[in-house]
């Protein structure tokens, strides 16, 4: 069964490039969602059917990180499975999205084959 | 530890391989500091910690529409918010590969969020003592350069 993924990154560009990228990734994808900032996607988890989050660490208003943690507090939306993307490669910082509830991390560039690999499991 | 424009074109090299899909060839990097690249755009990021400085991505006009084009797999003819957002994220992520490789050596940074700039002639200015150079890149959608511009501590 198709799955839909909630892309969340403040620049357009790089949700459509992530788009493209999910796209030629020979999974089954269905519906993908957007949100610019962590607000953003919470109100999206609150509407949508999401399946997957793809989630950017740094973004205004609410970042990734202030996102997992405000995600984590909510019944209906906090078993959502988050994957951060982000150039933030430090054990730090992915440490602490994995303690919030990320379950991996994309590091950015990334090739479909990567998002293969990493997603691939969870479909 | 490899020169500092090494791990500028190795990281370069990646995000144009995995993301852009586009055949670049780098050049030798030019250390001079009046030698400069032809831009009408650049994007430009602090970088804090162990080695302070900024680095920019110089892009004429054709290259930035062609990389960006490339990226989104569409044609752009003209520089819009997509453009100048597409040049930032290549000067995030070649930043952040620079940030892993710097790592690897013990050597910590942390980076700031792009600025893009439009306008020609734009140059990079820091205090006396600051080293710098430009990796000059070929494409098939035109040169571009990576300047960094940096003092290590």
């Amino acid at each position: 069964m198709a799955k839909n993924v909630l892309l969340v990154d403040d620049s357009s560009t790089m949700r459509k490039i992530v788009t493209r990228s999910l796209r030629q990734a020979g999974l089954d994808f269905g519906d993908i969602f957007e949100a610019g900032d962590g607000l953003e996607a919470l109100e999206v988890l609150e509407k949508e059917a999401v399946d997957i989050v793809l989630s950017d660490i740094n973004m205004p208003n609410m970042n990734g990180i202030e996102f997992l943690r405000e995600k984590s507090g909510r019944d209906g939306i906090k078993d959502i499975p988050v994957f951060m993307i982000s150039t933030e490669t430090g054990d730090d910082i992915i440490g602490e999205a994995k303690s919030l509830g990320a379950v991996g991390a994309l590091k950015k560039p990334f090739t479909p084959d990567k998002v293969n690999e990493v997603l691939g499991p969870f479909m | 530890m490899p020169p500092i424009e090494r791990y500028i074109t190795d990281a370069t090299l990646e995000v144009f391989s995995t993301m852009i899909f586009i055949d670049i060839s780098p050049g030798e990097p030019l250390k001079g500091q009046d030698d400069g690249i032809d831009s009408n755009l650049t994007s430009m990021i602090g970088l804090a910690g162990d080695l302070q400085g900024v680095l920019a991505v110089h892009c004429p006009e054709k290259a930035a529409l062609g990389i960006t084009g490339a990226m989104l797999g569409m044609e752009v003819t003209a520089i819009d918010d997509d453009v100048r957002d597409a040049i930032g994220e290549i000067a995030n992520m070649v930043a952040g590969g620079l940030k892993v490789a710097l790592a690897e050596n013990d050597i910590a940074i942390e980076l700031a969020i792009p600025t893009t700039v439009l306008g020609k002639a734009v140059r990079t200015s820091g205090q006396a003592g600051v080293s710098r150079f430009i990796v000059p890149f070929g494409s098939p959608v035109g040169d571009f350069g990576i300047e960094l511009k940096y003092v290590l501590h």
